[in-house]
Parts: C-alpha cells; sequence; structure tokens
C-alpha cells in the first residue's frame, strides 16, 4: 500500500522530492490500525510534515486505510552504531547492548598485510587482543591516514569478543564521544552517560585528535579514562600523531596516553603495498597479478585507502566488462585516477611543497647557497623529482637553477642513505611523498 | 509512461504546470553510457545487489545527479530504503545527515558545495565512517576527486578515497542526441535525431540544458496540440522565454 502511496505522490512531487524525502521513509503497521512512517532525522519529519503529510494521510484514508498516519524519527532495523556486535551485524544473543559502532568483521589480524612499517603496531594489538587490559595499557597507536589504525583496533575488537562473546566492547570514534556527551548534556543523560563508558572492559577510541580544543569533552573522557584503567579495564587509542604533537590536548592527557605503549605505523613500503592489494584481491574473489599490484602500488603512493579504491575499481570495471584483470587493463581503468596524479606532480609542484613543508622560499631551493638547511631539502626535493616524475636527470638539474646531472645523481644518493640511517629525514621524506601523492 | 496521446487527453489544464524537469526522468533508461559505461554499471550494481562506495566526478551537466536519483530510483525498486541528498540546496542543513545510517542506500551529491566547512565536514565524517563498516552503499558526487574536491580534514578526505572514483565524461554531440531522444521517449514522445541535432546546436550543449529546453518544448507542443519539429523548435527558440519551469 505505502508503494501505490509513493506512486500516488510521484504525480504531484518531482523526482528528487521523491528521493530525498518519500523513499527514506519506512512504514510500519503498529497493530492497532495506524501507520507510522518512520524516517532517517527530524529534518525529513519536518519536511514531510510541512509538505505532504496531509495528502498521505488522504490517500490512506481514500483506499481504505487510516487516516491515522504518524511521522517519527526511527528504523525498522536498528541503525547500525547502535550496537556492539562480533562484527556479524546483528548482536551475539546475550551479549551486551551497549553503543559505539560495528566492528567490521573484515578487520582482523588474518588480513592485516604486515610489513616493516606496521609490525610492532601489530604485534603490540595482537598482545592485547589476547590478554586486554594487562599487556598494554592503553595501547596509542598513531599514524597518517588510511595506514590500518583502525583495522588494528577493530582486529583487537574482533579478537577480544571472538574469546569471550559477553565482554563489553565498545568502538568509538571520538567524535561520537563528544556528540554522545552533548547530547547527555542536553536532554539531562549525563549520569548514564558516564556509567555507560565506565561500565566497559575495552574502550576503543579513534583519532583523539577530535578532541583538541574541546576542554569539557577532556574533562569527562579523562574521568573515563581513569575509571577504566582503575578497573584494569583495557583502553586503545589511536591518534593522527604522536601524543605530545597534539596542540589543543590537556598535559594531563598527553601524560596519561604515554602511561602503557604508544606505537607509530608507517606508510607501507612498496612491498607492503603490494600484499595488501593482492590479499584485498583475493578477499573479493579475485586473483590480482603481481604485475598489476606493483603497477597500481608504485602509482598510489599516498596510503592504503586510496589503493584499495583504485583496487576496486579495477575490479569493478573487469566484473563489469567480463574481461580478466592484466596490466594494459588496469592501466586502461585507472587512466583518469593516475592522470590526475601525474597532473598533480609536477617539479615545481614538489618545488613547492617541499620549500613550504621545510619553511623556506622556492628561489633558495633554486639559489647556489649550500648550508644544511637548504642544501638537504634541495636534496630531497631532487630526489622526489626523480621518485615521482619522469623527468631525465640532466632535466631535473635544469629546473634546480641549472645544476648538474651528477649532482641531481649525488642528491638521490645521498638522501637513500639518510632515510636509511636517520629516522628524521624518513619521516620527512615520506610525509613529503605522502602530501604529494595523495 | 503512457503515450503522448494518452498523456494529453489525461492532463488536466493544472497539471500543466507540474514540475517535471530533468529528473522527473533520471532513469537509467534515460542514461548514455557515452565513456562512463564502467561507472554507471558499478553505481548500477550497487543500486541493485552489491554493496560498497563510489565516488562519481565531473564538470557540470555530465550527469552525476541524473546517475545518482537514477540508482535511487532503481535501489527503492529493489527494496532497499534509500535518499538522495543534494547538497547544494541551501535548505539543507548538516542536521540533515543525522541517522542515515539506517539507510541501505544513500546518494549525497554536490558535496563541493560542503566541503572545507567544519559543521559539514564532522557531519559527513560520520556518515562515511558509518558506511565503511560495509553492508550497505554510499555513492557521492561532486566537481572534483576526493583529494581536490577541498575537504579540510585529512581523515574526511583519506576515507573518501576509499570509495571506487570515476570521472564522469561529458556525452559526445552522438551520445548527446541519443539522450535526448531517452528523455523525449521518457516523456512519451518521439523527437526525430535531425530536430534533436537541430536543438542541440543552438543552446547550451550540455544535457541540463538540453533537457530544459526539452521540458519547455513538450510542454509548449503539448498546449499547441504540436509535434515537436524543427520548425517548431525554430519558434520557440525565438519566443521569449517562460517567466519560470
Amino acid at each position: 500500500m505505502w508503494k501505490q502511496c509513493v506512486g500516488a505522490l510521484a504525480s504531484a512531487l518531482t523526482e528528487q522530492q521523491l528521493n530525498t524525502w518519500i523513499r527514506p521513509l519506512q512504514p510500519v503497521e503498529d497493530g492497532n490500525g495506524a501507520v507510522r512512517l518512520l524516517a532517517p532525522n527530524r529534518f525529513v519529519v519536518d519536511w514531510v510534515k510541512a509538505h505532504c503529510l496531509d495528502r498521505i494521510r488522504s490517500w490512506w484514508a481514500e483506499h481504505g486505510g487510516t487516516r491515522e498516519v504518524y511521522l517519527e524519527v526511527g528504523s525498522r532495523r536498528r541503525p547500525t552504531p547502535a550496537v556492539i556486535t562480533s562484527g556479524d551485524g546483528e548482536p551475539k544473543a546475550g551479549a551486551p547492548q551497549l553503543f559505539g559502532s560495528r566492528l567490521n568483521a573484515a578487520f582482523t589480524f588474518e588480513t592485516f598485510v604486515e610489513g616493516k612499517s606496521n609490525q610492532l603496531a601489530r604485534a603490540a594489538a595482537m598482545q592485547v587482543g589476547q590478554n586486554p587490559g594487562t599487556a598494554y595499557n592503553p595501547l596509542f597507536i598513531y599514524g597518517g591516514v588510511g595506514l590500518g589504525k583502525t583495522h588494528l583496533m577493530h582486529a583487537i575488537g574482533n579478537a577480544i569478543l571472538s574469546r569471550d562473546a559477553n565482554a563489553k566492547v565498545a568502538y568509538v570514534h571520538s567524535e561520537r564521544f563528544v556528540g554522545d556527551m552533548v547530547r547527555g548534556l542536553q536532554h539531562n543523560t549525563i549520569n548514564e552517560f558516564k556509567r555507560t563508558y565506565r561500565s566497559l572492559d575495552t574502550l576503543l577510541i579513534d583519532d583523539i585528535q577530535f578532541f583538541a580544543g574541546k576542554e569539557r569533552s577532556q574533562e569527562e573522557f579523562f574521568h573515563t579514562f581513569n575509571a577504566l584503567l582503575e578497573g584494569q579495564r583495557q583502553i586503545v587509542l589511536t591518534c593522527d600523531r604522536y601524543p605530545k604533537e597534539v596542540s589543543g590536548l590537556e598535559e594531563r592527557l598527553k601524560s596519561r596516553f604515554g602511561w602503557g605503549l604508544t606505537v607509530a605505523i608507517e606508510p607501507p613500503e612498496l612491498e607492503t603495498s603490494v600484499a595488501i592489494l593482492m590479499s584485498k584481491a583475493a578477499a573479493e574473489g579475485e586473483q590480482l597479478p603481481e604485475e598489476v599490484a606493483f603497477f597500481i602500488a608504485q602509482r598510489i603512493r599516498s596510503n592504503v585507502r586510496e589503493l584499495e579504491g583504485a583496487l576496486r575499481r579495477v575490479i569493478a570495471n573487469a566484473r563489469f566488462t567480463g574481461q580478466p584483470i592484466t596490466l594494459e587493463f588496469a592501466k586502461e581503468a585507472l587512466r583518469d585516477l593516475l592522470a590526475l596524479q601525474d597532473k598533480l606532480v609536477t617539479v615545481e609542484n614538489i618545488q613547492k611543497t617541499v620549500a613550504s613543508y621545510f619553511k623556506i622560499r622556492v628561489s633558495d631551493l633554486l639559489s647556489k647557497r649550500r648550508s644544511r638547511s637548504i642544501a638537504r631539502p634541495r636534496q630531497i626535493a631532487m630526489a622526489l623529482a626523480k621518485e615521482l616524475t619522469t623527468h631525465s636527470l640532466p632535466e631535473i638539474g635544469d629546473l634546480f637553477g641549472g645544476r648538474d646531472h651528477t649532482t641531481v645523481l649525488h642528491a638521490c644518493r645521498r638522501v637513500k642513505e639518510l632515510r636509511e640511517t636517520e629516522t628524521r629525514v624518513a619521516e620527512d621524506y615520506n610525509n613529503l611523498l605522502r602530501t604529494l601523492t595523495s | 509512461m503512457p503515450p503522448r496521446e494518452e498523456r494529453g487527453r489525461d492532463r488536466l489544464p493544472a497539471q500543466l504546470a507540474l514540475p517535471l524537469t530533468l529528473e522527473a526522468h533520471a532513469a537509467f533508461d534515460t542514461l548514455v553510457d557515452g565513456q562512463n559505461a564502467a561507472a554507471i554499471a558499478h553505481v548500477r550494481s550497487l543500486a541493485d545487489s552489491r554493496a560498497g562506495l563510489v565516488w562519481v566526478w565531473g564538470g557540470h551537466g555530465c550527469g552525476k545527479s541524473h546517475l545518482l536519483q537514477a540508482a535511487c530510483r532503481a535501489a527503492d525498486a529493489a527494496g532497499k530504503r534509500t535518499m538522495y541528498l543534494p547538497l547544494a540546496r541551501t535548505d539543507i542543513v548538516p542536521e540533515a545527515l543525522a541517522g542515515l545510517d539506517a539507510l541501505d542506500f544513500l546518494a549525497l551529491d554536490d558535496l563541493e558545495h560542503r566541503a572545507g566547512r567544519p559543521e559539514w565536514e564532522h557531519a559527513l565524517f560520520d556518515v562515511l565512517n558509518a558506511y565503511l563498516v560495509g553492508g550497505r552503499s554510499l555513492v557521492m558526487a561532486a566537481s572534483a576527486p576526493p583529494g581536490a574536491v577541498g575537504f579540510r580534514m585529512p581523515d574526511l578526505e583519506s576515507r573518501a578515497a576509499a570509495a571506487a572514483v570515476y570521472r564522469l565524461h561529458a556525452l559526445d554531440d552522438d551520445d548527446q542526441v541519443e539522450a535526448l531522444r531517452r528523455h523525449a521517449r521518457g516523456r512519451g514522445l518521439e523527437l526525430d535525431p535531425a530536430a534533436a541535432r537541430f536543438l542541440q546546436s543552438r543552446v547550451t550543449r550540455d544535457m541540463a540544458a538540453l533537457c530544459a529546453w526539452l521540458h519547455r518544448l513538450d510542454t509548449a507542443a503539448l498546449a499547441a496540440q504540436r509535434r515537436i519539429t524543427i520548425p517548431f523548435i525554430r519558434a520557440s527558440l525565438e519566443a521569449p522565454p517562460e517567466p519560470s519551469d
């Protein structure tokens, strides 16, 4: 009957209005003859009430139904971020009904591809998954976007729940923590909020850099943190940078974050990227030839999420066209994605990015100055130009103030050595690489 | 859609003012693949059966909104709870993104209009996190790819980049004519290829503009009880524009 009602509304509304306001509604009969239309949020409720609820009621009554049609916010299916589960989409029988987001069942330690860039973080996370509350508490995982922090966090949650289905595990994005707290304050349910959070066995809290500058949330989180730690409950935190480097975060929180173990995840090296691609393709039931994996990994260097995005496209194209995935096929499938990257990475762009990163001027990079504060960024910029563009060494030399190609060659060798021996140089180089290719 | 004559008989004068524009026929039937076959097939598979994330981008009139609305219509027909949210509309506020994780298929259009605005980026971030868990589909459209749309939150940009990103290309002349004829068929009228080319060569050559013209011509032809022929198009082009569609 609802379908027919929507059909009738179609004559009075545009397709856009139907798609925006009517199709999200879910009809539910309440058993007393009345019909409740469930909307995803208050915004939809208000629009439908103002524009077509009367029409819906009239139609329903004219077609032998009730005029009692109500609108409210809700869903027949429980919205995903309302339960904690072991990851199969529905809570296990008897599992505590709490809050937070659903754990992704696909994010386990088995599906996490290990490489030099992440092995310490993975090992620590596995320890925590096996011995929550005792191994490393809190476990603080930090690193750039899209490198696998959330994957490890979900893997910890899944591991804990696989050993004890009744464990109270909550995976919460810090934005959500803030939102829940604000709602608690608004609706006078802050005590319930505190009780719920403090009753957990394991709290997995993602992207804590979002706490920066939010003093009230930090205060609340500080007390939650203390309560959980005192009760030997496990806390796992992720952040996009080292805790001390998060500005706008209280010192007492920063200090507490360092009480357990702090581990970094670095961008994956080429071989790990290849392994990640092959593993993800296998999970999709596709065989990805190694040369294709190398091609994608070489061209998309910024982070794992972009690798996934590219792989999704190649697989979707292969399924759509029925063609096998070959190197030529992948090149064609990713043509515009790669063209975009090629367009972005020019020597000029590299020079600008490097100069801005080291807080010097582009003209310094092109000058004859040989002081360390200029020469090192210049060498790094040259090495990046060699890695990210197709320019020859003489061309790169020309673009750096008319230098000889042997200077470029020396710079590339020197940067390679320094990346292996000096962490700071390796970090700078990786940060720049990520910025330029994202 | 009933044949043209039948529609003419059934329509009451008041109904002539109904807001039938491009989106009234935004279905997969009226979409022409052009160079976008892979993107269309991917989005269609999400509407029909699969779950996943897609980001389509391209210039004005390349068919982003059409694709998203066609997908919503198809997802609805497949029994999915679906929603299309055009973020360029000024009456849509960040709160409109709350609770959207209850949907099976969500289409977010015009993302470039909200990129760079913290309250919107936080709301979008919540939506993306919910859909990244899997099991449902999110199709996003913008004028640029995730890395260039102007997001300030690196986490949001990174999560958006996990989608399969496609550039939508504007249709070439032949495909545009074919698309226009399909739109006409969706309205129950047969548009001669020569008439379609005549129109195409005289107005802005993007599908949004062509469809707006088709709507005007259809309305005028119905009122005048005429067929849409080259002379009729010529006369209509010379006539002053209607106050609004």
